[in-house]
């Protein structure tokens, strides 16, 4: 039978998930680290040089599947091996991790704005000083809640995967959420912000980024402002759902967890139907627009 | 709308039947059969049912990512792994219960994440960019029956998870889902691998048949309705290929190591 308590902890382990969904989509503004880094690293081959942090380590499932077992493991030896608690070894374990992140960001950041050297573009270092400080922090409490997400899975719930392993599998999780949803908000509106609300990006304006900000000129740090109104917590609600959903089917049995799940699907389907419906009935289509409207810069 | 009935009717006649086999599978004692059979028949039909289900499911890489693609913005090894690597945690919480249930789980667990996901997709391109979703593979939705051309922004190729690409990509996470649980029942309880290692190496074989189908789709694909979706046979035989090789590996490891 289902006790409060396992409930209680699954709820908890959504609203971790939902502040790990939020920071990574935020680490991943701030750092350009997303499928939206192709406009900013093609950009300076059409001429657009721009001050935007340009790092690209790897897939954000893959880096934080990394970041995930860097800290999971060190968290662990500290807690086996040193017998810390678990909050002081998540720490440490962050704290390690941070390290790595910063090193990874820092030399990818370099190698890509480096490569567009022979369109003439400039490394800005104060830009590289500027945004490693946020990136390590978004970064350090999205991998801190996955973590704690973890640990509350493997010792309260007693799933049979360790620690690191589940932070992993988390962290694949936590990065496909984010590179999938929080990242559209990212490239197809911000990093596009000249051109006209409501239409996707015509191939022709690739890599014509928006390069000006409300006043001066547009930095990654300006990008998180923006998307952390709408694509962040959108991020956050999703990994939130995904985990407390996954997880709370798992206390209804063998069989009810299936059919639990496959509710959830189906009600997700329904709703993404309504929502279809509602944009073609009030968006209406784009049968009078020629293609230079959309493309000239407003 | 000719061919995308067709290519529709397709995508469901593959989808339904290897589920059925799947299931059909549950019924059947696994560990009464040798040990190398069990693994080698489970891993390889794991192995086709992951590479399979990443066909189905609706991606279209960075250029979905600035909605000039129909499908969820990101890699499709991407999406498929977080989908069945979800999978393979909601399995491996049944780890002491029947084939069956494991299997059942890990579908259901990669299901439910894929559906989250691009519902929250739909709702930043609708809400976030402000463009209903569409798809210019095909002129009308072969579920819903709307008109597709009209919505898709003039010089992009579609934006958005319309109803058939979101149907499509609940197909993909319940075979990916039951793929990864498949391999995991294999190195779990008939190898005796303990369930780290087993989650280790299951994780690993689920991403190589998820970078084999990355190759054969090259880039975005929007379902079962998309053209691509016919190349699906030579990556079922390509996952033939590794889970044999991938099944000995594992069962040498096992059994001499």
């Amino acid at each position: 039978m289902v006790g409060l308590t396992e409930i209680g902890l699954t709820a908890a382990m959504g609203a971790l998930a939902t502040i790990a969904g939020a920071f990574e989509d935020a680490e991943s503004d701030v750092g350009s680290q997303s499928n939206p880094n192709s406009q900013v690293q093609l950009a300076p081959q059409m001429m657009n040089f721009h001050r935007y942090f340009n790092k690209a380590i790897s897939g954000e499932p893959v880096s934080y599947m990394m970041y995930g077992a860097v800290a999971g493991t060190v968290t662990w030896v500290m807690m086996t091996k040193f017998g810390l608690p678990f909050l002081a070894a998540a720490a440490i374990g962050v704290g390690v991790n941070a390290l790595i992140h910063m090193a990874f960001s820092t030399t990818a950041h370099l190698g890509r704005i480096a490569s567009a050297a022979e369109f003439g573009h400039p490394i800005y270092l104060d830009v590289v000083l500027s945004h490693l400080g946020p990136i390590a922090g978004f970064g350090g409490i999205a991998t801190f809640a996955i973590i704690s997400l973890a640990y509350l899975q493997w010792s309260a719930l007693k799933h049979p995967f360790p620690l690191p392993l589940l932070a992993a599998l988390w962290g694949v999780t936590v990065g496909a959420i984010g590179s999938s949803t929080g990242d559209v908000h990212y490239g197809a509106e911000r990093l596009y912000q000249h051109y006209p609300f409501g239409g996707g990006v015509p191939v022709a304006a690739h890599g014509n980024i928006t390069r000006k900000a409300e006043t001066g000129i547009r930095n990654s740090m300006d990008s998180v402002y923006f998307c952390a109104k709408f694509g962040c917590p959108l991020t956050g609600l999703c990994f939130g759902l995904v985990v407390f959903f996954s997880t709370w089917a798992g206390l209804f049995g063998q069989w009810g967890a299936v059919i639990a799940m496959l509710l959830v699907t189906l009600g997700c389907l329904i709703v993404s139907n309504r929502i279809e419906k509602w944009a073609r009935e009030n968006y209406g289509t784009y049968e009078d627009v020629e293609l230079d409207e959309i493309c000239d810069a407003v | 709308m000719g061919e995308g009935a067709k290519l529709n009717a397709r995508g469901f006649g593959l989808a339904v039947p290897l589920l059925a086999v799947s299931f059909a599978m549950a019924a059947v004692n696994w560990t009464a059969v040798s040990k190398l059979w069990a693994t080698l028949i489970l891993i390889t039909y794991g192995s086709v049912l992951v590479n399979v289900g990443v066909h189905y499911v609706p991606v279209g890489g960075a250029p979905a990512a600035m909605a000039t693609a129909t499908g969820v913005g990101t890699g499709t090894t991407q999406l498929a792994a977080g989908s069945g690597l979800t999978g393979l945690i909601t399995a491996a919480a049944m780890s002491d219960k029947p084939f069956s249930v494991i299997l059942a789980n890990g579908a259901a667990g990669a299901a439910v994440m894929m559906a989250i996901t691009m519902l929250v997709g739909n709702l930043i391109y609708v809400y976030g960019v402000g463009c209903p979703p569409c798809s210019a593979k095909v002129d009308r939705d072969p579920l819903t029956g709307w008109d597709q051309e009209p919505y898709v922004t003039p010089g992009t190729e579609g934006h958005g998870i319309p109803t058939v690409s979101f149907v499509s990509g609940i197909f993909g996470g319940l075979l990916g889902g039951t793929g990864g649980a498949m391999t995991y029942f294999a190195l779990y309880k008939v190898l005796g691998m303990s369930a780290a290692l087993a989650g280790v190496l299951a994780m690993g074989f689920f991403y190589a048949n998820a970078v084999l189908a990355s190759y054969n789709i090259g880039g975005t694909i929007e379902g079962y309705h998309d053209p691509k979706f016919t190349r699906v046979p030579r990556a079922a035989a390509c996952s033939i290929a590794f889970g044999i090789v991938a099944s000995i590996i594992a069962y040498v490891m096992s059994t001499y190591v």
